[in-house]
């Protein structure tokens, strides 16, 4: 069957300890070709920017990351186009992105931050300052990167799962279909 | 201290102190940690294990430059920034350098070379000792002299002291005490079993010793003139060199340590591009090292080298097999029985320092047989020390320990001599300088006494 939803990463505050390996995780892989960033720390040579945000609050801590809404406020509100969805996946083209934030406004979840973007291990100035090019970083599920989303499997604790969402929904069904019919029994 | 975490970083998860092997950090659920010093052994796995970076999002635009200058970090460095953190001594080492009066000498661990290149874009565990000596050179030091030398050293001390122990009656099992977060927690915890620690010091400690003495001679110098830095794997090497008994020669024998993460960052401060060095040999006489001296790199690697010398030593005949694969693996605690002549040699090799634990209750209990232990802190040995190129993802640590462990046993294997006391230049340094292994000279500057807090 034609999977009908898209997919997305949520985090379990139960078992998070914030250690922020997913954030590093997701920065990594993200940047392997584009910023040479290898498997060592020293290979890095452009800022930290993770596409899931590790949030501290008073029962806990949990990283926050794209729902991939079915229909998505943040591609609705962008006008320059940089916004699509791809796969069931929304997608930020980083080149067409003009940080002008209506995005990061439009997201219920705060899944978009605004950070530094760099090209072939440098920092990118904007076409017409000396200020540094920002653009709307969030998760793109990994689209592309070999073994799926990387916050997921790095996670020391599990604390990270992909849902596909209309699959959990068929296995909650037959669940409860099984549950009605030993109701019945007992009846 | 050698070790900290910066308490506007840490998000408080306790990951560092799951991998904390003296269990010295302290702190609750959710705030920032402090390590305690009395406890900490220095080890660096919590520099190894924590990914809470300097953030843009969190701590401000502002927040990684401000971060670098106060760790003295140099300026080139553009890479993440942690929590636990070791302290960086580049500046010193570049003072050095820079100073015309000093004469530089510099001394690289055996599992340097089989990590720095991974800093450069390399794959893991690249095996570089050309390329590590060229970028030594291309710094500016007067010497480029090798840590495996003075592990060569070490072999035909602490070798000798066994045979020793084991024919006179010594305390036995007799401890390895080349690994110096090791040697503090043992100092820390089991006090009493001090005298089952080898007198022979560390091979980082011996080249100290050497270079300030024989080194300075052959040089036309004295210790005075002579400033000895060493590249280590091992965030805990620049407290072994700063130890107030580590002072034989009549001067400090190492004046600086520095880790293979720092050596990537004075490489780059100094605009030198790894990718285009042409290899270089190491200076002779006291950077030449057998296969022996670089297996200490790796867990089992000292009981090994001291095996293949110890053997022959005793038999007086060649090592049926100069490759002692019982004692080779990576389970945190083996033993072996080798046949040495008449002797039934019982050996164990502990690696991560949690699993001596239960190895020192044993001993104090009167119930492991054993002649000689080898101890290493870390996880794999030094190719995994708190000082080597940190992984992004912690899912990458095992092959790079993989990788880098079977570099130096392949290091090994094409070396043209696989046994200490087959080096050239040790045969020279005992017939000018040290007499024979435990001579009185020997024991002066090559041999100490553990246990002043």
């Amino acid at each position: 069957m034609k999977k009908e939803l898209g997919c997305f990463v949520v985090g379990d505050s139960t078992k998070c300890t914030g250690c922020r390996a997913c954030e590093l995780a997701c920065f990594t892989v993200h940047n392997r070709e584009s910023n040479h960033v290898g498997k060592t720390v020293g290979t890095v040579s452009v800022p930290v920017a993770p596409r899931l945000f590790l949030t501290k609050f008073e029962e806990g801590c949990m990283p926050i990351q794209c729902k991939h809404c079915e229909d998505a406020p943040c591609l609705n509100a962008c006008t320059k186009g940089a916004i699509s969805r791809i796969d069931h996946q929304v997608i930020v083209d980083a080149e067409k992105c003009i940080g002008c934030k209506d995005c990061m406004q439009a997201c219920p979840f705060g899944a978009i931050a605004l950070l530094p973007y760099a090209k072939d291990g440098k920092l990118v100035a904007q076409p017409m300052g000396e200020e540094t090019k920002v653009f709307a970083s969030k998760c793109d599920l990994c689209a592309g990167i070999e073994g799926g989303p990387a916050c997921v499997r790095v996670c020391p604790h599990q604390a990270l799962r992909l849902v596909d969402p209309e699959a959990e929904r068929e296995e909650k069904n037959i669940k409860a279909a099984e549950a009605l019919l030993l109701t019945k029994n007992w009846r | 201290m050698i070790v900290e975490i910066d308490k506007n970083l840490c998000t408080g998860c306790r990951e560092c102190a799951e991998v904390c092997p003296a269990y010295a950090i302290v702190g609750e659920q959710g705030q920032p940690q402090t390590i305690d010093e009395s406890r900490c052994v220095r080890c660096g796995q919590c520099v190894q294990k924590c990914k809470s970076y300097v953030s843009v999002l969190t701590h401000g635009k502002d927040a990684y430059e401000r971060v670098k200058k106060e760790r003295h970090i140099p300026d080139c460095v553009q890479e993440p920034l942690f929590a636990a953190h070791a302290v960086c001594n580049v500046d010193k080492v570049k003072a050095a350098l820079a100073d015309k009066e000093k004469f530089t000498i510099v001394q690289c661990a055996p599992a340097v070379r089989v990590a720095i290149a991974e800093e450069f874009g390399e794959e893991l565990g690249s095996l570089t000792p050309g390329k590590l000596s060229a970028a030594l050179h291309a710094l500016g030091f007067d010497r480029v002299y090798d840590t495996n030398f003075p592990a060569d050293v070490t072999i035909m001390e602490e070798g000798t002291e066994l045979v020793k122990r084991i024919t006179e009656g010594g305390v036995l099992p007799m401890f390895t005490s080349c690994c110096p977060a090791w040697v503090k927690f043992l100092e820390n915890n089991y006090p009493e079993l001090k005298d089952h620690l080898s007198s022979a010091k560390s091979p980082q400690q011996i080249g100290g010793a050497i270079f300030k003495t024989y080194g300075a001679q052959l040089e036309g110098k004295t210790g005075a003139d002579i400033y000895s830095v060493s590249v280590m794997p091992c965030t805990c090497k620049e407290f072994e060199c700063s130890r107030p008994e580590m002072k034989d020669s009549g001067y400090q024998d190492v004046d600086v340590a520095i880790t293979t993460r720092d050596l990537a960052w004075l490489i780059r401060d100094m605009g030198i591009d790894w990718n285009s060095l042409e290899e270089m040999d190491f200076d002779q006489p006291l950077g030449l090292y057998t296969g022996a001296g670089t297996i200490f790199g790796v867990t089992g690697g000292v009981m090994e080298a001291a095996i293949r010398t110890g053997y022959e030593l005793v038999t007086g005949q060649p090592i049926p097999d100069v490759e002692v694969t019982a004692v080779r693996g990576t389970e945190g605690f083996r033993t072996s029985t080798l046949k040495v002549g008449d002797l039934n040699l019982k050996v164990g090799v502990v690696t991560g320092l949690k699993n001596v634990i239960p190895v020192l209750e044993a001993v104090k209990n009167g119930t492991l047989d054993l002649h000689f232990i080898e101890v290493m802190t870390c996880p794999e040995g030094c190719v995994s020390g708190g000082g080597q190129p940190k992984m992004l993802m912690d899912t990458d640590q095992a092959e790079a320990y993989a990788a880098r462990r079977e570099a130096i046993f392949a290091h090994d294997r094409e070396l043209p001599y696989r046994k200490s006391h087959e080096n050239p230049a040790i045969k020279k340094i005992y017939e000018e300088f040290l007499e024979e292994p435990n001579s009185h000279i020997a024991h002066h500057l090559l041999h100490t006494t553990y246990c002043i807090k």
